[in-house]
């Protein structure tokens, strides 16, 4: 009986070479993919580079305080600030960037550098990115008239340090700096501040491959100019066929980080917030 | 007595199946798309294949989100398309219905008649190809044309435009015989 059952267990180990192949995933050590869908949650920058070739054209909106109440509609009659923007990666590292707000005709240029990728394997546990943005304020007949070219502009920086931990969660955080060259003294007796410093910290939580809650807070290290509160903003992402639609209530109007984290002045917290979307459509070129 | 008689039983075995096994993890699957006055394709170096010539068998498979398209985003449509978070694999299992001399250097037709499997839809399908004996082992080259509606799956859009439901698909891989040890 003994020596039967060993037939046929040798008969079977045989036979399995001969059997269909068992089905195995592939071990792949890449990139860890989508950490955040797109370039930025709602105004801060994320680690997400485009990929070489591609070029994003982007449009950002917001509205008026939806504290204003049922009189301004909630924020929707007052003036629209926007922000309509291209970005291009030039490598799948590099991706370099124009865009024009309406508020006092900022014009900014920008670049992000991808200097370390995650890896499925942990290897390398977070994804790292740089970023620089300067912008020129090119409004006439106000009181920047008298101001020189110098005097017009506004610069920021940022090291972007994220992790996506699973398919649902990414994280990021931001230490960052702006600059402006001219500040404007509100009140008497105020000195506002040139420089701030701040830490962004932002994250999106994905309900499957389309959709996301997102969030996004920069707040203000050390000194501030006066009335500067910390931006905080909460979104809604939808990716659909080649868009990826962002919805979000957020504190300050600002598009651009330097004017986010050093010129909010109102409080989401206390229910100072309006209503925004970007719109992002990607290109291959 | 009874176990030296067990023992070569099974070497013998192991011997006639090795020899006539071959095997390859590292074969090329190309994809090519196509909608009106564009292309594209996607491809991987992932393919695994195993051939028993004793038996006549053609078994390969892929994982379908090793496939690169060279754009993000393209990837991750064509996997929900593919849903392969459910269906991973692509896959075939089959029979060389050809006749095939190992000692014929020559790449020589080959045909297998088998079951291909993807999207959790599978049909009879008849793929043909060359073989090629060489001296590292056997060179499998196979072209046919893939109908996406087939398989239950909804050709993606450009835009507005749908991609066409004929995808052209090619493999190519050289298998080594099979030892033991892998």
């Amino acid at each position: 009986m003994k020596y039967l059952t060993t037939l046929l267990l040798l008969f079977l180990l045989s036979s399995t070479l001969m059997a269909q192949m068992q089905r195995q995933r592939a071990v792949k050590d890449g990139p860890v993919e989508d950490i955040f869908r797109i370039g930025s949650i709602t105004g801060m920058s994320t680690v997400t580079t485009l990929e070489a070739k591609n070029l994003n054209s982007l449009i950002m909106h917001n509205f008026g305080l939806v504290s204003t109440g049922i009189e301004e509609f909630y924020g929707l009659d007052q003036n629209a600030a926007v922000r309509l923007g291209f970005d291009y990666g030039v490598t799948d590292e590099l991706t370099i960037g124009i865009g024009r707000t309406s508020v006092e005709d900022n014009v900014d240029f920008r670049a992000k550098y991808l200097i370390l990728k995650q890896l499925e394997s942990d290897k390398i546990p977070v994804q790292i990115a740089i970023k620089g943005d300067v912008g020129i304020n090119t409004q006439k007949n106000t009181q920047f008239d008298e101001f020189t070219f110098q005097e017009r502009l506004n610069y920021f920086a940022s090291v972007m340090i994220a992790r996506k931990f699973n398919k649902q969660l990414s994280l990021q955080i931001a230490p960052m700096v702006s600059h402006f060259n001219t500040v404007k003294i509100e009140r008497v007796g105020e000195i506002p501040e040139n420089t701030h410093y701040g830490l962004g910290i932002g994250g999106r939580y994905a309900f499957d491959e389309r959709k996301a809650i997102t969030f996004e807070y920069l707040p203000v290290i050390g000194d501030r100019s006066p009335g500067t509160k910390n931006h905080f903003a909460l979104g809604y992402e939808i990716e659909t066929g080649g868009h990826v639609f962002q919805m979000f209530f957020m504190s300050g109007k600002w598009f651009t980080e330097q004017h986010l984290l050093a010129r909010t002045n109102t409080n989401f917290f206390e229910g100072d917030f309006r209503l925004g979307f970007n719109i992002n459509r990607v290109f291959g070129l | 007595m009874k176990n030296i008689l067990l023992i070569t039983l099974f070497a013998v075995l192991q011997t006639t199946v090795s020899a006539q096994t071959f095997y390859a993890e590292d074969g090329k699957a190309v994809f090519l798309s196509k909608v009106p006055l564009h292309s594209f394709e996607g491809s991987s170096e992932n393919l695994v294949g195993m051939i028993n010539l004793d038996e006549n068998i053609l078994d390969f498979y892929l994982d379908l989100e090793t496939l690169d398209t060279g754009n993000g985003k393209r990837d991750r449509d064509m996997r929900l398309t593919l849903n392969t978070e459910e269906y991973p694999f692509a896959e075939f299992y089959g029979t060389l219905s050809s006749p095939f001399d190992i000692n014929n250097p020559e790449p020589q037709p080959a045909t297998a008649k088998g079951t291909f499997k993807i999207h959790g839809n599978q049909q009879e399908v008849e793929i043909e190809g060359t073989l090629t004996p060489t001296e590292d082992g056997l060179l499998l080259k196979a072209s046919w044309i893939l109908n996406l509606t087939d398989y239950d799956i909804e050709p993606p859009k450009l835009l507005i435009i749908k991609v066409d439901e004929n995808q052209e698909i090619n493999i190519e891989m050289l298998l080594t015989p099979y030892s033991e040890d892998e």
